[in-house]
């Protein structure tokens, strides 16, 4: 994959938040929020010949679905298209890629976890680090370590490739119900990532919405969901993604 | 420039899934079904939804059917203005099912249906 950034230069501090469909689409609502909230400004993209070509078009400007953001130190990659499961690497490459290239100093991944909850008090943040640096952080803000579990997909992808760049990661789990979009454990993720930026977030806003955000959203949860179990997707009876 | 996703008005493409009926005001559902050793277990999302607005029932296809008023009228962009009023899906009954035990309950907008198996097959007897 290529990317194309406009880049100043600034202290060695800079740190990535990173944010992708997924289980409940917690990265993308978390991701879309902060940059939303801290009014990040788009810096580049990135793009693959074999994305499928999707573009939206925001007050007349033409923008693409995997972007990256900027304030001050702070960078943000966001994707509002599903990663398939042969891209996760190509994908994870041109993250590593980006990190290089720009010193970033950690990486911090919004993710979900399948847990499913029935009262909203239940919803925790679990916390999984390739380098012993960042338990430190995820003391400091009270994130329990993600302690057992099967990790698949571009997650996985991204995990293996940063530990083995020695590039400190975070990935942030946080329970949801995995195969519907769920905005009410996004305001847990978008807390929990919040304080460890520390920065001052409202959520009440989105608590607001979290019903429509919910029928808005299905199309990009049916489209995850047959990315992360392709098999499911190849029955006959299924209409292909375009017709969704 | 940023794009707000939280801002319902601001999405410029209306959002149709397959089975959405404009005409008829239909939305249709995500749902999720999971198998565990003795039922099924079949979800609906039914996001601005009241208890006393869903409809569950078995139709002559064998199906579950889960028809449900929404609170309020939704509407899908600011540029179309479609605007929906229910929410309506089919799902096929697992062929091992005990129809007459299946039941249901609703939380935090979920429809859970609760579909438990009927044991099948010949026990075999664990000599001395």
């Amino acid at each position: 994959m290529g990317t194309k950034t406009v880049t100043k230069k600034s202290p060695d501090n800079k740190v990535l938040i990173l944010g992708f469909p997924g289980n409940g689409l917690i990265g993308t609502f978390a991701l879309s929020y902060i940059i939303q909230h801290l009014k990040m400004e788009i810096v580049g993209e990135i793009n693959h010949p074999d994305l499928p070509p999707t573009v939206f078009v925001e007050n007349g400007e033409v923008i693409g679905p995997i972007r990256i953001h900027k304030k001050d130190d702070l960078y943000a990659i966001i994707s509002e298209i599903p990663i398939y499961s042969e891209l996760s690497y190509d994908f994870t490459e041109a993250i590593l890629a980006f990190c290089i290239k720009n010193k970033i100093s950690k990486v911090i991944v919004p993710s979900g976890v399948d847990a499913q909850y029935t009262d909203k008090k239940d919803i925790k943040t679990y916390g999984l680090t390739t380098d012993p640096s960042l338990e430190k952080l995820m003391y400091e803000n009270d994130v329990p370590k993600f302690i057992t579990g099967t990790i698949i997909g571009t997650d996985a992808a991204i995990i293996t490739s940063f530990r083995n760049k020695r590039i400190p990661l975070l990935v942030l789990y946080t329970s949801c119900h995995p195969f519907f979009p769920d905005p009410q454990a996004s305001i847990h993720a978008v807390t929990t990532l919040a304080k460890i930026l520390k920065i001052q977030v409202d959520t009440s806003e989105i608590q607001k919405r979290v019903d429509y955000l919910r029928i808005q959203h299905r199309n990009l949860m049916q489209e995850t969901l047959d990315t992360l179990y392709p098999q499911e997707a190849q029955l006959p009876s299924k209409a292909p993604p375009i017709y969704r | 420039m940023t794009r707000d996703w939280f801002n319902v008005d601001n999405f410029d493409i209306p959002i149709l899934q397959l089975g959405d009926d404009l005409e008829q005001k239909i939305l249709r559902p995500l749902s999720c079904i999971k198998e565990h050793e003795s039922k099924w277990v079949l979800e609906f999302d039914l996001p601005l939804v009241e208890k006393k607005d869903i409809n569950v029932y078995i139709n002559d296809d064998e199906m579950i059917v889960v028809e449900a008023k929404l609170r309020e009228v939704y509407h899908d962009s600011k540029f179309t203005r479609h605007q929906y009023e229910h929410f309506k899906k089919s799902v096929s009954i697992p062929k091992n099912a005990d129809v007459k035990k299946i039941s249901a309950r609703f939380t935090n907008g979920r429809l859970v249906i609760t579909i438990p198996k009927i044991f099948q097959g010949t026990k075999i007897k664990i000599e001395d």
